[in-house]
């Protein structure tokens, strides 16, 4: 229990905040209620094609084109890419993580990856109409032509301040690491499969089972 | 609508990759799935959070010290305001014209739109998740201070 608590941390709190609202201020929670539909319907809309599409580049884009567009060394048309594929995004910032992780683990550079995201937050086509619209054009013309010479400073100055070994590995590759720990680490190839490795990464999708592994079953038969 | 766009291009690409490979797209459906749980959790806890600050705090507070008579403490509370938030953005907009209309700052209008979408505290713990800690602050940082900037700026244009 104190476990599963300490994993979904903040769903927990945001739960005991609901329920003190509910005995200090039931009105109050009724619109914190109504507040919660609208987001979770555009959070419904957008997610699942986001982790769709995400997953998708994963396995069938390359990662030397990734490493080309978006590397070190892409210079500034990786700069323009990367403010291109914020701007015909949808959906909010958290919408972008992993879509910019994923390039990320790819390849990307740091940099490029902080302006992905923030052209994800700032620059939008669609948006810029609604912006216009109920700002005026002038206020957003400003906005936006202030905001994109920034938001390549930024990724400039984040590329000097974050290295690579800073950001974490993914969530995927960090389960099948911990597969890997658990093996004897020959790379034998006994199991049909060319490396522990590989062999990790087919356990993690059920495609194969721990006991396959003939070094692991023979020491415990032993045991 | 980009959305709709969204989703088309989700389904076109999804079926271009059944097409090539049923394999590889299993592959990706596995990897969707376990982005989807572990994220979609966080987000609910987020926007519950936030639903339940945006419900606390009456709008007529935010008019109020965003349209003060000092525009710098303006331009601060609206940066302030922006970056503990998330709204839609098809919200935000008629929200700031409102806003706009009942008196506030338009420097604090562009700070508020800018840290609204750029810096997010509430979507910190997702962030760091997936980008670490250092990442994470400093990116939020350096964003908090482009958005004074950019607000600034626009004060001296318009």
């Amino acid at each position: 229990m104190i476990n599963i608590l300490k994993k979904h941390k903040l769903i927990s709190v945001a739960a005991l905040a609901y329920l003190v609202t509910l005995i200090v201020s039931p009105q109050t929670f009724m619109n914190a209620l109504k507040q919660n539909g609208t987001f979770l319907l555009e959070m419904l809309e957008i997610l699942p094609p986001i982790m769709v599409i995400s997953s998708l580049i994963s396995v069938w884009v390359p990662n030397n084109v990734i490493i080309k567009g978006f590397g070190n060394a892409s210079g500034i048309k990786g700069k323009l890419l990367s403010i291109l594929i914020g701007a015909f995004s949808a959906g909010p910032i958290y919408a972008g993580f992993p879509v910019a992780k994923t390039l990320y683990d790819k390849g990307a550079s740091v940099g490029n990856v902080v302006i992905i995201l923030s052209a994800w937050a700032v620059v939008k086509v669609p948006m810029y109409l609604v912006e216009t619209s109920f700002l005026g054009a002038p206020f957003a013309n400003t906005r936006y032509l202030l905001t994109i010479p920034l938001i390549i400073i930024l990724g400039y100055v984040m590329q000097k301040v974050v290295k690579r070994d800073d950001i974490p590995v993914s969530q995927l590759d960090r389960e099948i690491n911990e597969i890997v720990d658990q093996l004897p680490q020959r790379h034998c190839g006994a199991c049909g499969y060319t490396d522990c490795h590989e062999f990790a990464k087919a356990v993690k999708n059920e495609e194969a089972r721990m006991d396959e592994c003939r070094i692991l079953s023979h020491s415990s038969k032993e045991a | 609508m980009t959305t709709v766009i969204l989703i088309v291009i989700a389904v076109c690409f999804f079926l271009w990759s059944l097409f090539k490979s049923r394999k590889k797209t299993k592959e990706s459906l596995k990897i969707a799935k376990g982005l989807m749980i572990s994220t979609a959790i966080q987000i609910i806890g987020v926007l519950a959070l936030v639903s339940l600050f945006l419900a606390v705090i009456p709008p007529e507070l935010i008019k109020k010290v965003m349209g003060g008579a000092n525009e710098a403490v303006s331009v601060l509370w609206g940066s302030l305001i922006g970056t503990v938030t998330i709204i839609p953005a098809f919200i935000a907009f008629p929200l700031s014209k409102q806003l706009m209309e009942a008196g506030a700052a338009l420097t604090a209008i562009a700070a508020f739109l800018t840290t609204l979408t750029m810096v997010g505290f509430a979507t910190f713990p997702i962030e760091k998740e997936y980008f670490g800690t250092k990442f994470t602050i400093y990116r939020n940082l350096f964003s908090f201070f482009a958005a004074i900037t950019v607000a600034i700026f626009m004060g001296v244009i318009l």
